[in-house]
């Protein structure tokens, strides 16, 4: 067994290639010793030219590096701070219209080539139980580079900045009375991804994401009662300046003492309400009622197995009402601190933005080359993404935003016209049926709205409504200046289950005569909903 | 090809070797990974990927700092050393640093059988080729998940003590849709031994529930008597029986938490059936020959007749409040202290009752009550008169796991079988379940 990349140089007879590299395809701290040997556009010609010879009619190779960077800290002390990197390339091959993957750690000629003819052999053993040929829609051929927007580097700060920025956080929480307990984390990744593919194509993308969190814990140990406040703010595709452009220690402190407003708050009585929902909480129900309804791969059956099909079915594209006519929701690959924001996808289509639901209606999916040729379209969105270079790329969500509305609506605006009604934000427990359709949301703080004034918290709440239903029941949106970006770098899907990085922008809304229910109750007193049928 | 015991031993060794901290540990792990995937009766994607990772935790003067790599060779195994001692040194002192373990005696775990690594790739396709035959000729849509594993690995410390450890495991799921997309089935098994698939059975279970899950009816959410199979169990269980933690229920957020800073352990939570515990060298189920922070695993019982036996400590916190560090657990068995029923045994004494195969999207909604809500998946029956009246849509539930087991409400458990984990992973061995009230909050339309 060997491990040394050096071996490639002298199996290959290359020359230096890294000047043909950004300067940020190499990681100088952990790369200094391979940074003039490695040579990406001559590994990928090894493994292209050996698909051809197998027979493939397309081919392409991932040559790509992640590094992640994790600090962790409990009350006043740290848990840990971690660093680490991962390399590697994979490999897909369409033979016969059969795809076959292979991926290796070794990036070598010897090993690329060892690794190519492994993914043919699994296409071919595999094509002699295909039924459908696997097809893909064409994509112009493209050379090119693209960088993530951020100011600074999250992987040039030193790791006892990060750990002060998160001891301040927590400290600013354990001032308030009552609390007992904060964790916080600061994570970010860097992906470093180089695609070559058969078409012809070459792209080389640096991707930065910063994920910091908190979770505050306040306990009544006389009652036995405790009640918990996570951060509302969520992960971006943004660089460290993420941590003083957003005031986390003031966030802490304000987390702080809802968490022990929570301990007294009032439980909610189960019942009708009419819900207005901030983007830290409506982030989410997005995510899970409209993202992933709209997967094409879904509609197709190609989830059924695990995360399952959509209510959504291709007849029903351009026909379905999907919400109330103030509903439009626009995929967007392109969007500056998104957190699937790309330039490419992983197999060449540029990074673009289109209309899921228009004024209301279902009008469009989220597709890929080979999805795409299945509804006889002529070209993908580009949604194709793999989590790793060990990873068989496949359907994934771009960020999926709902539209404020036009004029200058403000979150009071909205509240004003409730009469009686909760206000929710942060992500709470969440779930979803497995066509998207019947779903159950809970928060972190829960307001009551009583003649169009908040009056007080509730506790214990979550609302359970079906997709377009509850969407049919909007009727109010903030304006441009109430519109954020949450996004979650851990959207799970897929056998074997791979995890993807996506946001959601949205202003708060407002939603008419929804079922809210106890989550304490446990028994029938949770609330059973009346229109259940 | 995953590393054998000689290589993880000269790796870990190499590292620890750099390492000039005052304490550290050493971890290699190395998996490959093979998968069939398919849907609408056609292969979707198939792959073979192998991985490896190096680890490093250090500790200087008590601060401490990790880094990992997957670059084996020395000079990147220097760097994530150095780069793990320049993050301990600017770190603040771990108040929770213990020191790493000296030799330990680990008692062997088998969980590596050879066939299972040297998966067959036409094997592999015939099987999957006839589980697709099978779907079309009873005219429903197959899609499934075929995966197998190795992993080996292992970790040294500077104190003295090595492990290495290698598993296998293959798992095969399938979901058959009827063409009209109004009923759906679904089977999982898996083993360590590759030989012990039943690959077959697997898809007729499938398909069976999908035929017979036909025409079914809308009727009223609410509270019912419900016959859980093993699948559901793991489903909805799978999470709670985590969660038998000392240092969250002595710090109060927990649901084995009572006032002042006491906790239920000792207390009849749970009926006085139900025994749930951990067991390394179980047969059917054998799971890892080291425990949380590398001490050797041991049986360990969290509930026996209802009793909550153990609330499991770490190191640091078995040390702050004097007692032994937790050596498990490692796996999770869910058994009847008594007699046991067959399904169909459970099913001939019910009146009225609902049968479930699979739950789905299973979230916390609760802490304090351990409660739960999710949907019900691919099958559920409605029974009446001792008999499978009708097939019923999916609800969606609100349940409290402790109310779930609790004392008087759980009627009947089956032999335990071994369930859960689609990729190839350890699973769970446990039983069917009839538990006297279940709460279904609302219909879900869902197939």
């Amino acid at each position: 067994m060997s491990f040394s990349r050096r071996d490639f140089i002298k199996a290959a007879g290359l020359t230096v290639g890294a000047a043909a590299l950004p300067v940020w395809a190499v990681d100088p701290r952990w790369l200094a010793q391979y940074a003039r040997e490695l040579n990406k556009d001559a590994i990928a010609d090894a493994a292209l030219a050996t698909a051809k010879k197998l027979g493939a009619s397309y081919a392409d190779i991932r040559i790509n590096r992640y590094r992640q960077e994790n600090v962790s800290t409990r009350e006043r002390q740290v848990l840990n701070a971690s660093s680490g990197q991962n390399f590697g390339f994979g490999v897909r091959v369409l033979i016969n219209g059969t795809w076959g993957f292979a991926a290796s750690p070794i990036v070598t000629a010897d090993e690329v080539v060892r690794v190519t003819t492994e993914a043919a052999a699994i296409a071919k053993a595999n094509s002699a139980i295909q039924r459908k040929k696997i097809e893909l829609v064409p994509t112009p051929k493209v050379t090119a580079t693209w960088k993530s927007s951020f100011e600074r580097d999250p992987f040039d700060v030193p790791a006892d900045e990060k750990t002060a920025m998160l001891l301040r956080i927590n400290e600013a929480a354990l001032a308030i009375k009552g609390v007992s307990f904060v964790t916080s984390n600061l994570s970010a990744v860097n992906e470093q991804k180089y695609l070559a593919t058969s078409d012809g194509s070459r792209i080389e993308q640096y991707i930065i994401r910063t994920n910091p969190s908190f979770s505050v814990t306040a306990v009544d140990r006389s009652s036995g009662d405790f009640q918990a406040v996570n951060s509302l703010r969520q992960a971006q595709q943004i660089g460290f300046e993420y941590m003083t452009k957003h005031d986390w220690a003031g966030e802490a402190k304000t987390a702080a003492e809802h968490a022990v407003m929570k301990l007294t708050a009032k439980p909610v009585v189960p019942g009708k309400y009419d819900l207005v929902l901030h983007p830290s909480h409506l982030f989410l129900t997005i995510h899970e009622s409209v993202g992933h309804s709209t997967e094409l791969d879904r509609a197709l059956l190609w989830e059924a197995n695990y995360a399952g099909t959509s209510f959504l079915t291709p007849d029903k594209t351009g026909k379905l009402q999907f919400g109330s006519k103030m509903v439009n929701f626009v995929a967007d690959r392109t969007q500056p601190q998104g957190m699937a924001t790309v330039g490419f996808d992983d197999e060449a289509v540029p990074g673009q933005k289109w209309d899921l639901v228009k004024d209301g209606v279902f009008v469009d999916w989220q597709t890929t080359r080979d999805t795409a040729k299945i509804v006889g379209r002529s070209k993908s969105y580009g949604c194709l993404h793999g989590d790793s270079w060990n990873s068989v790329p496949f359907p994934r969500m771009p960020n999926v935003s709902l539209q404020p509305a036009k004029e200058n609506v403000s979150q009071d605006d909205l509240i004003s016209g409730v009469d009686k009604g909760i206000m929710i934000f942060g992500r709470g427990s969440y779930s979803i049926d497995q066509q998207r359709y019947n779903f159950q949301f809970g928060g972190q703080t829960f307001w009551e709205i009583k003649g169009g004034k908040v009056v007080g918290m509730l506790k214990d709440v979550a609302y359970q409504s079906k997709t377009t239903d509850f969407w049919g029941a909007l009727d109010g949106l903030g304006g441009p200046q109430t519109y954020e970006l949450p996004g979650s770098p851990n959207d799970g899907k897929g056998e074997p289950g791979q995890s993807n990085s996506v946001s959601h922008g949205c202003p708060p809304a407002r939603f008419r005569n929804i079922n809210v229910l106890n989550t304490a109750a446990g028994g029938p007193s949770a609330g059973i909903l009346e229109d259940s049928e | 090809m995953p590393l054998n015991e000689a290589e993880v031993k000269a790796l870990t060794s190499k590292i620890i070797s750099l390492v000039k901290a005052d304490d550290a540990t050493a971890s290699v792990n190395s998996n490959k990974q093979s998968h069939l995937r398919f849907a609408a009766n056609n292969v979707l994607t198939s792959g073979t990927t192998e991985g490896r990772n190096a680890n490093v935790t250090v500790w200087i003067g008590g601060r401490r700092g990790s880094a990992s790599t997957n670059d084996l060779d020395d000079a990147s195994l220097k760097a994530m050393v150095e780069r793990a001692e320049t993050i301990a040194r600017s770190a603040p002192v771990d108040r929770e640093y213990m020191p790493t373990l000296g030799k330990q005696a680990y008692k062997p775990v088998n969980s590596y059988f050879k066939a299972t690594e040297n998966l067959s790739l036409t094997d592999r396709a015939r099987q999957i080729g006839d589980v697709i035959t099978q779907c079309e000729k009873n005219n429903v849509i197959g899609a499934g998940f075929h995966s197998a594993r190795t992993q080996a690995g292992g970790s040294a410390t500077k104190n003295g003590n090595f492990e290495y450890e290698r598993s296998t495991g293959v798992g095969l799921s399938v979901t058959a849709r009827t063409q009209d997309g109004q009923s759906s089935g679904y089977f999982l098994r898996s083993h360590n031994d590759i030989a012990k698939l039943d690959t077959k059975r697997i898809a007729s279970e499938s398909i069976r529930k999908c035929l017979e899950g036909r025409n079914a009816r809308t009727i009223d959410p609410g509270i019912y008597t419900v016959i859980l199979e093993p699948q559901a169990v793991v489903d909805i269980l799978g999470g709670f029986m985590q969660g038998f933690n000392a240092r969250n229920a002595e710090e109060g957020r927990s649901v084995f938490s009572l006032p002042g800073g006491k906790t239920r352990l000792g207390e009849k939570m749970f009926d006085d059936k139900v025994r749930i515990y951990s067991d390394p060298r179980h047969p059917e189920l054998p799971g890892s020959q080291s425990a949380q922070g590398g001490i050797p695993s041991q049986r360990v019982v969290l509930v026996d007749n209802g009793i909550v036996e153990t609330l499991t400590y770490n190191r640091f916190y078995a040390k702050l409040k004097g007692k032994e560090p937790t050596p498990g657990p490692v796996n999770m068995i869910l058994e009847s202290t008594g007699t046991t029923q067959t399904i169909d045994e459970m099913i001939r004494s019910t009146d009225r009752g609902i049968l479930v195969g699979r739950f789905w999207y299973i979230r916390g909604t609760d802490a304090r009550t351990a409660s739960s809500t999710g949907l019900t998946r691919d099958g559920v029956w409605m029974i009446e008169n001792g008999k499978i009246a009708y097939p019923v849509r999916n609800f969606r539930f609100n349940q409290s796991m402790t109310k779930l087991l609790g004392p008087g409400n759980v009627l009947a458990m089956s032999k335990p079988e071994r369930v859960g984990a689609g990729e190839g992973g350890g699973g769970s061995l446990l039983p069917a379940l009839k538990v006297k009230e279940f709460n279904f909050t609302s219909q879900s339309e869902a197939v």
